[in-house]
């Protein structure tokens, strides 16, 4: 299969984020919402993301409910569930568990190009310490992106659009 | 501690020391600030030596699942909360503990179980009857479902109808008897009312507090009946 890129936005980007951080001690999880790019088929563009839960993660009802209410409320906008979010529990876990990775593989039934992004919380940790207020910023990649192998899809390029501190 | 100030709780601790000498909680404090710092194994032969002299402490036997638990270690995390519960059975926490371990590790079977002691030991809180309700729920089949659906409905009961993730767990569990019971002829017991009642109570709860998601709440409901 070719190389995808994956566009996240700041909106989703920051969402996200937030949610980790508001909630240091638990493991959350979220939706990552968009659309194949109209103009390059090789690119997703991720336009925005839902924040799901802080707790109890791996119990099925609530996690039903919610992505039935955000698939009726995105397709709206012309947008769908592309992807998943998680970040563990605990510092230094930088592996995948399996119900991420059971949500993930749902997920990429109905969409083959899925992207299932952990949250590096190392990374996360040394976000507000940066003190440089420049408006063009490095891009920190605080995300580390897992290949989906069952579909073979390979992710070679993860792009932060506007992102700023 | 909890916010990484490791050299005032060291402080701290040193001045209780010095007014305590003999206390079991400086102890623990000592143990807890190892944790802080990382240092598992100081941590566990911190505990282990209070222990010998405590060995009915509680909290002391609860850290040291909490050291396993930190390191990542959940089959021992598991083991040392189970021999704790057999002699500690009233402690509605660690019950609880143990039922999140096994819900993040997706053992649903021996999560129910915990939740079933805690609905015995303490049948009128609510949350407990919800919880077993979605581990039922998760697990899957329809006698799981059926009963997950009544479980649902006693949560409703005792919160006065206003528990929102009970109504829609009882919706989920009807759309789900429903579709796993779709080839077979079986009359139907389950009544549509509870469905059609926990619908109705949803929509007003989302009148009162949610207007604007109201559409949402009607479509999604629509998609559950139907599907």
């Amino acid at each position: 299969m070719g190389e995808l890129k994956y566009e996240l936005s700041q909106n989703a980007y920051i969402k996200l984020v937030l949610h980790a951080r508001k909630h240091k001690t638990a493991a959350v999880n979220g939706v990552l919402l968009g659309r194949v790019s109209p103009q390059n088929d090789a690119v997703v563009e991720i336009a925005d993301s839902v924040p799901l839960f802080h707790s109890h993660l791996g119990l099925l009802p609530n996690l039903e409910i919610s992505l039935i209410m955000i698939e009726e409320h995105y397709s709206a906008q012309g947008l769908g569930i592309v992807g998943y979010f998680h970040a563990n529990e605990r510092f230094d876990d930088l592996e995948l568990d399996s119900i991420a990775k059971n949500i993930g593989n749902h997920i990429c039934r109905y969409f083959p190009q899925c992207a299932v992004l952990l949250l590096d919380n190392k990374k996360l940790e040394a976000l507000p310490k940066g003190k440089d207020r420049s408006p063009v910023m490095q891009v920190s990649a605080v995300f580390v992106c897992i290949e989906l192998s069952n579909y073979g899809v390979s992710v070679s390029f993860l792009a932060i659009k506007r992102f700023w501190l | 501690m909890d916010c990484q100030c490791l050299d005032v709780a060291k402080d701290c601790i040193k001045v209780l020391q010095k007014q305590f000498p003999e206390s079991k909680r400086v102890g623990r404090l000592e143990g807890i600030l190892l944790e802080a710092k990382g240092l598992w194994a100081e941590a566990e032969k911190a505990y282990s030596s209070l222990l010998e002299d405590n060995p009915l402490d509680p909290v002391l036997h609860k850290r040291r699942v909490a050291i396993a638990k930190a390191q990542g270690n959940f089959p021992t995390a598991i083991e040392w909360l189970n021999k704790y519960l057999e002699t500690f059975m009233a402690d509605h926490d660690a019950w609880r503990e143990l039922a999140e371990i096994y819900v993040s590790l997706q053992m649903y079977k021996q999560a129910a179980f915990c939740y079933e002691e805690l609905i015995l030991s303490q049948p009128t809180v609510p949350l407990y009857h919800l919880a077993y309700a979605d581990v039922l729920y998760t697990l899957g089949g329809v006698d799981n479902i059926l009963l997950a659906k009544k479980y649902y409905a006693s949560t409703i009961d005792l919160t006065g109808g206003k528990n929102t993730k009970a109504l829609f767990g009882i919706c989920l569990c009807s759309s789900a008897i429903a579709q796993l019971t779709k080839g077979r002829n079986k009359e139907d017991k389950e009544s549509p009312e509870l469905q059609s009642l926990a619908a109705a109570a949803l929509e007003k709860d989302y009148k009162q507090r949610a207007p604007a998601k109201l559409l949402l709440l009607t479509s999604a409901l629509k998609s559950l009946k139907t599907s």
